[in-house]
C-alpha cells in the first residue's frame, strides 16, 4: 500500500507538473507561488493505478481575513474540481509562501452531503504538500473551499488631524493599509480587516517554516520556504492586470464596511482588490469634519520632566461626528492650517491606541515649547519637631511653598494641566483650584487666553515620623 | 548624489522584457514650493503641481531618489477640484522609494495638486549677532537663520515658514548652506549685570593668586517696551561686538568707527516677556570680599547621650564691595542658605529678593569709583531653624 502510495504519488507528480506547465504558465509569470491541486482517482485493489489527472483548476474567489494583533491571515479561496465516484485523491502543495500545513481544511460546498474527507496524508520526504483522500459518492463538478492560515499579510490602520487655526475642530481622516508579504500574489481578493485581540499558542510564521506537522523548524527548511521578493517584470504584468480590472471601477473610494463580531470589529473592503507580494495598498477607510477637539497642554515633573505636552482631546461619539466603529491603533499625523490656502504646518505624530466608541481620547503630540511652566519652591520650614525618651528626632513637619510662573506664548487659547505628587500625610492650602486625582496626585487645570501669564501658588504641609496621623 | 523628486502621470504600463514599473509619463511642472520649519524637529515640504488627469482612474506615480522621506507622511491634497475628484487608494510597490495614487475624475482636466511629506536633512540654526554701543546701555540685534540643506533636492524658490513673520523665498541647493537675516533691532537696550555667586566665587580675594574675574551677563527683555516681544526667541549662539574707534589714519583725520569682539554665549529658548541672560565674560574692576562674622550655635537640644540632636544657628556676613570703574556698575550677589531659616537683620532691604526656599540675591548698584571710604558695604544676619544637618540646600 505503501509503495503504491508513492507510485501514484510521483505519477501524480509527473502529471501535475506536465499540465501545471501547458495550462498556467500565465500564472506562473506573475506569482512566485503556486497552489497545485491534482486529481487522480485511485484504484485500490490491483496493482496497476488507474491514473486520471484533471486540468489544475484555478482559483474561482479568494477571501482575506488579515488581523492585526497577530501575524496571521486567514484565507479562504474557492475552486472548481470534477470528482469521480469513490476515492479521489487530491495534491494541495505550496513552495515560498507561508501557510500554516496545521490549519488547511477542505469542504465541499456543493453535493456537500456526498463529499467526505477520508483523511489527510503529508507524505513523508515532502514539505509544503500535503493530499487529501476525498470519498465521493457523487460523479461531476463540485465547487470545494480550501481554507488556510498563512503570515506574511498584515494591515494597519493611520490616521491624520487637520486642525483649524484656532485648534478647536480637526477633520479627522482614516486609511487602512494592507501589506502583503507573503510571498503569494493575491488578485481580486475580497479583503477583510480585523481589530481585536487574538490568541496564538504557535506562531503561524514558524509553523509554516516546519513544513508539515510536527516538524522542528529547521534553517533549512526555514530558507526554502521564505517568501522571496517577486521579480520585477512579474510585477510589472501584475500591474497591467490590476489596472484593467480597475479601470471599470466605480469614480470613488470604496467603501468599507464594519461590523462587530464576538469581542472583534472587521473591515469588509468594498469589492475586490489586488494586493501583489511584496506591495502594500491603502484605502480611505472613513473622514469626519469638524470634529470638535480640546487642545491640551499636560505639565507633571515625575513623567515629562521640565517639558510641557501638548494633547488634542476629544470623544470618539455620534455628538462629536465620530463614534460610527471603535477606532484601531495606528499611527497618527497632525496638522493645522496656518494660512487662508490651507498650507499645513506639522503639529506632531503620535501612536493612538485602540478607541471604543464613546472613548474619550488624548492624542500626545510632543513638547509645544510656546506653552511654559516654571516650577519655584520658595519656602521650606521644618517645624514641630517631636523627640523619643531619649530625647532623638522622631517626628517632624516640612511645610514647601511651591509657585507655579505659567505662560502661554501662542496667538491662540490652550488649557493647560499642572499634576504634583506628594507622599505620605500631606495636606494642601491653595487659592488656586484643584481637584484630587488620587490619594498622592492633585491636579491644577488652568485656562490660558492667547499670549497669557499667570502666576499659581500652594502650601503643602508633610508630617513625617510621629507626627504623622495617616 | 542628485536628487529626484519625480511626479508622473502613468499614461501606459507595460513592456514584458523590462525589469521595473515600465512608465511612459508626463512630468509635471512644480507650481510652488512652501518649505514649514516651525516644528523644531520636523521639516514640512508642500509642493503644488498641475496634472492632467484623464476621465476615470488615473494612475499618478511619485517616486524620489536621493532624498529621504518619510513615506509614511506623504499626502496629496486637490486643490482645483477638491470636491468632484477623489483619491481612491495609495499602493506601496515593493523595494521602491515610490507610490501610486489612483485619482478618479470625473472629465479630462488639469488639476492642481498639493504632495506634503516631512523631509529629512534641512536643518537649520539661529544664531545672533550683536554691537553694543560704547556705554553698553544698547545695541543692534542682528537674528539670522542658517539653512543647512543636505537633504538631497535642491530647493529652488522656496517659500519659507518659521512660524513668526512673513513667509520669504530662498533658493538653496542641495549641501549650501544659506545664512539669512531673518530679524534687525536698532537700539536694543540692554542691561549689563554682573553676577557674584558665593557658591562659585572664593569670598576673599586677598587669599587668590590672581584677580577674582567676576561673570558679566548682558540682559535683553523679549518684550515690546525692549523692542522685541513679538516672538519666541529661539536658542542659538549669540556674538556681541562693541563699537570702538579706530585710529584715524592720518592725524586730522576723523577718528573711524570699528569693532571689538566682546564674548559669546549659547542663548536660551526665551518666551515673550521673560529674560535672555548672556555670560559673555569677566570683569576685573569689581572687588567682592565676603565674610561671615558671625557662626553661633542656639537652642542646642542633646539627647541622653549628650549628643547634639538639633539646634539653631545665628549666622552674620558682611560683603565689602569695590568698584574700580569710572562708571556706575549693575552687581548681583547670590547667596545661597540652606534649609529652614528667617531673615534677622538686612542692610538692603530693597535690593533684596528671595529667588526660591535656598536662594537670595541683592540687585545692587555700585556707583562709579566706589573704591576704600567709598565702598559699598551689605551686611545681613540669618536665624538657621531646627537645623539637624541634613537640610535641603536645593529641590
Amino acid at each position: 500500500m505503501n509503495f503504491l502510495f508513492r507510485l501514484v504519488s510521483e505519477k501524480v507528480g509527473e502529471s501535475v507538473s506536465g499540465t501545471r506547465r501547458s495550462s498556467l504558465t500565465h500564472r506562473l509569470t506573475h506569482s512566485l507561488t503556486y497552489l497545485a491541486a491534482a486529481l487522480a482517482l485511485l484504484v485500490t485493489a490491483t496493482a496497476h493505478a488507474r491514473i486520471n489527472v484533471v486540468t489544475l483548476p484555478d482559483r474561482d474567489s479568494v477571501q482575506l481575513t488579515i488581523y492585526n494583533s497577530a501575524d496571521l491571515t486567514l484565507v479562504k479561496e474557492t475552486r472548481n474540481l470534477t470528482l469521480r465516484k469513490g476515492m479521489n485523491r487530491l495534491e494541495f502543495s505550496w513552495a515560498n509562501t507561508l501557510i500554516d500545513p496545521t490549519s488547511v481544511e477542505f469542504r465541499a460546498l456543493t453535493h456537500a452531503d456526498e463529499v467526505e474527507v477520508a483523511d489527510v496524508s503529508f507524505p513523508p520526504r515532502v514539505t509544503n504538500t500535503l493530499e487529501w483522500r476525498i470519498n465521493s459518492e457523487f460523479a461531476g463538478d463540485v465547487v470545494v473551499e480550501i481554507r488556510y492560515f498563512t503570515s506574511g499579510l498584515s494591515w494597519s490602520a493611520d490616521y491624520v488631524a487637520e486642525a483649524v487655526k484656532d485648534e478647536k475642530l480637526i477633520d479627522f481622516s482614516g486609511a487602512v493599509r494592507a501589506n502583503n508579504n507573503s510571498g503569494e500574489d493575491y488578485e481580486n481578493a475580497q479583503v477583510r480587516l480585523v481589530v481585536g485581540v487574538i490568541r496564538l499558542v504557535e506562531d503561524i510564521a514558524n509553523l509554516a517554516r516546519a513544513g508539515k506537522p510536527g516538524t522542528p523548524t529547521t534553517v533549512a527548511a526555514m530558507s526554502a520556504a521564505a517568501p522571496a521578493a517577486a521579480p520585477r517584470r512579474q510585477l510589472n504584468e501584475a500591474f497591467v492586470a490590476m489596472d484593467a480590472a480597475e479601470k471599470s471601477m466605480a469614480a470613488r473610494p470604496k467603501e468599507i464596511i464594519r461590523e462587530g463580531v464576538s469581542e472583534y470589529f472587521m473591515y469588509t473592503v468594498e469589492g475586490r482588490d489586488t494586493i501583489l507580494n511584496g506591495w502594500s495598498k491603502r484605502m480611505p477607510s472613513f473622514r469626519a469634519e469638524k470634529v470638535p477637539i480640546t487642545s491640551y497642554y499636560k505639565f507633571e515633573k515625575e513623567r515629562f520632566g521640565d517639558q510641557v505636552i501638548r494633547y488634542y482631546q476629544f470623544t470618539n461619539s455620534v455628538a462629536n461626528k465620530l463614534g460610527n466603529e471603535p477606532l484601531p491603533d495606528g499611527a497618527m499625523k497632525a496638522f493645522r492650517f496656518v494660512s487662508d490656502d490651507l498650507l499645513y504646518a506639522f503639529v506632531g505624530s503620535t501612536s493612538v491606541k485602540y478607541i471604543p466608541v464613546n472613548e474619550f481620547v488624548e492624542l500626545d503630540l510632543g513638547n509645544d515649547q510656546e506653552v511654559s511652566v516654571k516650577p519655584t519652591m520658595m519656602d521650606w520650614q521644618k517645624t514641630d519637631i517631636s523627640f523619643d525618651t531619649k530625647g532623638n528626632v522622631i517626628g517632624w513637619t516640612e511645610k514647601q511653598t511651591w509657585q507655579f510662573e505659567v505662560q502661554n506664548s501662542k496667538d491662540i487659547p490652550v488649557v493647560l494641566d499642572i499634576r504634583r505628587n506628594f507622599s505620605g500625610d500631606w495636606s494642601l492650602t491653595t487659592a488656586a483650584k484643584y481637584d484630587k486625582v488620587d490619594a498622592t496626585k492633585v491636579k491644577f487645570v488652568v485656562p490660558l487666553k492667547p499670549r497669557e501669564k499667570q502666576t499659581l501658588g500652594y502650601e503643602v504641609m508633610m508630617k513625617h515620623g510621629t507626627n504623622k496621623t495617616k | 548624489m542628485k536628487r529626484i523628486w519625480c511626479l508622473t502621470l502613468v499614461a501606459m504600463i507595460g513592456g514584458s522584457a523590462a525589469h521595473a514599473r515600465v512608465k511612459l509619463v508626463a512630468l509635471p511642472e512644480r507650481a510652488r514650493v512652501v518649505v514649514s520649519l516651525t516644528h523644531p524637529d520636523q521639516t514640512l515640504v508642500e509642493e503644488e503641481r498641475l496634472i492632467t488627469l484623464q476621465k476615470g482612474v488615473n494612475k499618478v506615480d511619485f517616486s524620489w531618489r536621493g532624498v529621504s522621506i518619510d513615506s509614511s507622511s506623504i499626502q496629496v491634497r486637490l486643490l482645483t477640484h477638491p470636491n468632484d475628484v477623489k483619491v481612491l487608494n495609495t499602493s506601496y510597490p515593493p523595494n521602491e522609494n515610490a507610490l501610486v495614487w489612483e485619482i478618479a475624475s470625473p472629465a479630462a482636466q488639469e488639476e492642481r495638486v498639493r504632495i506634503s511629506y516631512l523631509l529629512s536633512g534641512i536643518t537649520r540654526e539661529v544664531t545672533y549677532r550683536a554691537v553694543a554701543e560704547p556705554n553698553e546701555q544698547s545695541m543692534t540685534l542682528r537674528n539670522y537663520l542658517r539653512l543647512h540643506n543636505n537633504s538631497g533636492e535642491d530647493l529652488t524658490e522656496a517659500e519659507v515658514a518659521l512660524g513668526y513673520g512673513s513667509n520669504f523665498k530662498k533658493t538653496i541647493a542641495h549641501e549650501e548652506v544659506l545664512e539669512m537675516l531673518s530679524e534687525r533691532v536698532e537700539a536694543l537696550p540692554v542691561k549689563k549685570v554682573l553676577t557674584w555667586d558665593s557658591a562659585t566665587l572664593p569670598w576673599d580675594p586677598e587669599y587668590q593668586k590672581s584677580t577674582v574675574g567676576i561673570p558679566l551677563n548682558y540682559v535683553l527683555t523679549n518684550d515690546k517696551p525692549h523692542k522685541l516681544g513679538t516672538h519666541t526667541l529661539l536658542p542659538g549662539k549669540v556674538r556681541i561686538f562693541i563699537k570702538t574707534k579706530e585710529q584715524p589714519a592720518k592725524d586730522g583725520d576723523q577718528p573711524g568707527e570699528g569693532v571689538a569682539f566682546t564674548g559669546e554665549d549659547w542663548a536660551q529658548l526665551t518666551p515673550v516677556d521673560r529674560e535672555m541672560k548672556l555670560f559673555i565674560g569677566q570683569s576685573r574692576d569689581v572687588k567682592v570680599t565676603q565674610r561671615r562674622t558671625k557662626d553661633e550655635r542656639t537652642n542646642i537640644r542633646r539627647n541622653t547621650s549628650n549628643q547634639d540632636v538639633l539646634w539653631d544657628k545665628d549666622e552674620v556676613y558682611k560683603i565689602e564691595i569695590e568698584n574700580f570703574k569710572k562708571e556706575q556698575v549693575n552687581l548681583t550677589l547670590v547667596e545661597h542658605v540652606p534649609g529652614y531659616w528667617k531673615m534677622v537683620e538686612n542692610s538692603h532691604a530693597p535690593q533684596f529678593k528671595k529667588k526660591d526656599a535656598f536662594t537670595f540675591e541683592y540687585n545692587l548698584t555700585l556707583p562709579a569709583e566706589s573704591t576704600g571710604e567709598k565702598k559699598t558695604t551689605v551686611t545681613f544676619e540669618l536665624n538657621r531653624v531646627n537645623v539637624q544637618g541634613n537640610e535641603p540646600a536645593s529641590y
